[in-house]
């Protein structure tokens, strides 16, 4: 019911905003115009302990929606159900569905490497592979079965520039990631994301390991990629999902309570559970 | 009833000065046991070079046996030892690692898969001459090689598999799960995966416990014994279904077998330290392989 209500409103500020009735009903009939992610009634299971309940949410292309709630309330799961990263994990089940670019994701023929490349993600630990710079940049182009020369140092150097590392690193290219620190290496694994051109970024805490300098540096880049990119972010910092996000998912024990523009979840919300959530009355 | 009690109340006033020797006695005996230990292998080694290094000279590394092996060098024991490791290395490496790989990246883990995982670490505990024996029957004859270089290769691969295949699961085991997981997130199929991140980082651990299993299958007589090994050859093998003569089975002829056993005493020690050499140099070669990725890896590279 809420996200009809998010809906609505969205529809009533292109009414204000263009004035043009075509194309209300374009967004109606072909909702996804700018719905880049769908779920519908998800429910995930590990083994017998299920970890989502039907969890129904749509997200918008472009711009930042980022997913609040407790430790171990399934904001983690949640994202890596959209890249199917939980396939890796043996015993998984999922009901319902998930529609990315309007195809349905978990359809049986699938193809879930291109689904990676499309949907890339980050992780909460900076996870550089002990290669060089180049080659950490260049290993997703690579795998795609790209050798010409030229064509990856265009790539390497414009997924550096797009996650702002390139002026701090353009010198030592061939110099191990791991050299670099916490900070440089989460933004060299976003870099690695983007290389492989994603329309959607999904982030798991992306800055839970880093300090506060580094986790600002992130956050103006996030803020930055999301006029090119759609970013999902899990985050335990409430402070950052208000800074940062368009809209925020509140979960608690594997449901998504309230869904919402953020400044809106934040001042008004309209779940109790999520009143007290952001008021700090636990959690 | 009583008298524990007693006996227990007596203990615990015992002074802590004397409990303070009895710990120390301990630490002795312990320290004891060490040195037995090294003892132990320095005689053997003592024994082995001490008499085997007189008659080590070019010659007998370059000559064959002569004058009824009384005579002349162990050049054909030495050649015959070095390519039946070739041709376990050929059998042994690719199984023992792609079994490994598959065990631990693609099969999915449960019941089956710890059977195989018991059923290859037992296969370690398996005495070599029922290696040697299976290695006759199966290679020698049913595939048909006759005695010959590729049957006792392939015997002595299957001796090392056990320890091939352990030795890689454990390196596969040691790469962090991030990696693959980055891996994965970047569009990457399962092998490349494999391929790309896991056996760059999993390499110098499978390459470490292969050489140990090789070097203990150079060292082993019984399989080979029955399997294609020669008492004397008056040249050296010329195919992969040649007879060969190898450095333990020289040296258990020379030892016990031989018509003159005093006489060829000498030739016998020589054998063993060369032998002892070899297996030496392949710890050592794992041991400069390993430190050598160790290295790369603390570099990041």
């Amino acid at each position: 019911m809420i996200q009809t209500n998010t809906n609505l409103k969205i529809d009533q500020t292109l009414v204000q905003k263009t004035i043009n009735p075509e194309l209300i009903k374009t967004t109606q009939d072909n909702e996804c115009d700018y719905c880049e992610v769908k779920v519908e009634n998800l429910n995930f299971f590990y083994g017998s302990i299920q970890a989502l309940f039907n969890v129904t949410v749509k997200v918008r292309e472009k711009g930042v929606a980022a997913l609040i709630g407790p430790s171990g309330c399934g904001k983690s799961t949640f994202l890596r159900v959209l890249n199917r990263m939980n396939d890796l994990i043996p015993g998984t089940r999922l009901e319902g569905k998930v529609s990315i670019h309007g195809e349905n994701i978990y359809a049986p023929n699938t193809d879930v490497v291109n689904l990676r490349k499309k949907v890339g993600m980050v992780f909460q630990h900076p996870n550089p592979f002990p290669k060089s710079i180049f080659d950490n940049i260049a290993y997703g182009p690579r795998i795609d079965g790209l050798k010409d020369k030229v064509k990856l140092n265009e790539i390497v150097e414009s997924s550096l520039k797009g996650a702002a590392l390139w002026d701090e690193v353009k010198d030592r290219l061939n110099e191990p990631a791991l050299a670099l620190s916490g900070g440089q290496q989460q933004r060299l694994c976003i870099a690695r994301a983007l290389a492989v051109k994603p329309s959607i970024l999904l982030m798991d805490e992306p800055t839970s390991a880093i300090d506060p300098l580094a986790t600002q540096r992130i956050e103006d880049l996030i803020r930055e990629l999301c006029s090119n990119y759609t970013i999902i972010i899990v985050t335990h910092n409430m402070q950052q999902a208000a800074r940062i996000s368009d809209h925020t998912g509140f979960f608690l024990q594997g449901e998504m309570v309230e869904w919402g523009e953020t400044s809106k979840l934040f001042t008004k919300p309209e779940e109790q559970r999520t009143e007290d959530y952001i008021t700090g009355r636990f959690g | 009833m009583k008298t524990e009690v007693i006996n227990r109340v007596v203990l615990t006033e015992k002074k802590t000065s004397e409990w303070r020797s009895y710990e120390l006695a301990g630490f002795w005996a312990l320290r004891l046991t060490l040195v037995l230990v090294i003892l132990i292998l320095g005689v053997i080694v003592f024994d082995i070079v001490s008499k085997g290094a007189g008659v080590i000279n070019w010659e007998f590394l370059t000559q064959p046996p002569r004058v009824g092996m009384t005579e002349g060098g162990i050049f054909p024991a030495i050649v015959g030892t070095f390519y039946v490791t070739l041709i376990t290395i050929a059998f042994a490496v690719p199984l023992g690692v792609g079994a490994a790989i598959y065990l631990n990246e693609y099969a999915v883990q449960g019941k089956f898969t710890r059977l195989v995982r018991m059923s290859v670490r037992n296969l370690a505990g398996v005495p070599s001459i029922v290696f040697g024996l299976f290695g006759m029957a199966v290679f020698v004859k049913i595939f048909g090689f006759g005695p010959s270089l590729i049957a006792a290769g392939f015997t002595l691969g299957l001796l090392t598999l056990p320890v091939t295949v352990t030795a890689s699961e454990e390196a596969l085991r040691t790469v962090p799960r991030a990696y693959r997981e980055g891996s994965f997130a970047l569009g990457a199929t399962r092998w490349q995966v494999v391929r790309t991140v896991v056996l760059p980082r999993a390499i110098p651990g499978i390459l470490t416990g292969t050489i140990l299993g090789l070097a203990r299958a150079a060292g082993e007589t019984a399989p080979i014994l029955a399997t294609g090994a020669a008492f004397f050859l008056p040249h050296l093998p010329d195919s992969i279904r040649s007879q060969f003569m190898a450095l333990p089975y020289h040296l258990f002829i020379m030892s016990t077998q031989h018509h003159a056993i005093s006489q060829v005493r000498p030739i016998a020690y020589g054998t063993a330290l060369v032998l002892l050499a070899l297996v030496c140099l392949l710890n050592l070669a794992a041991v400069l392989l390993r430190k050598r990725y160790r290295d790369k890896v603390a570099k990041g590279l």
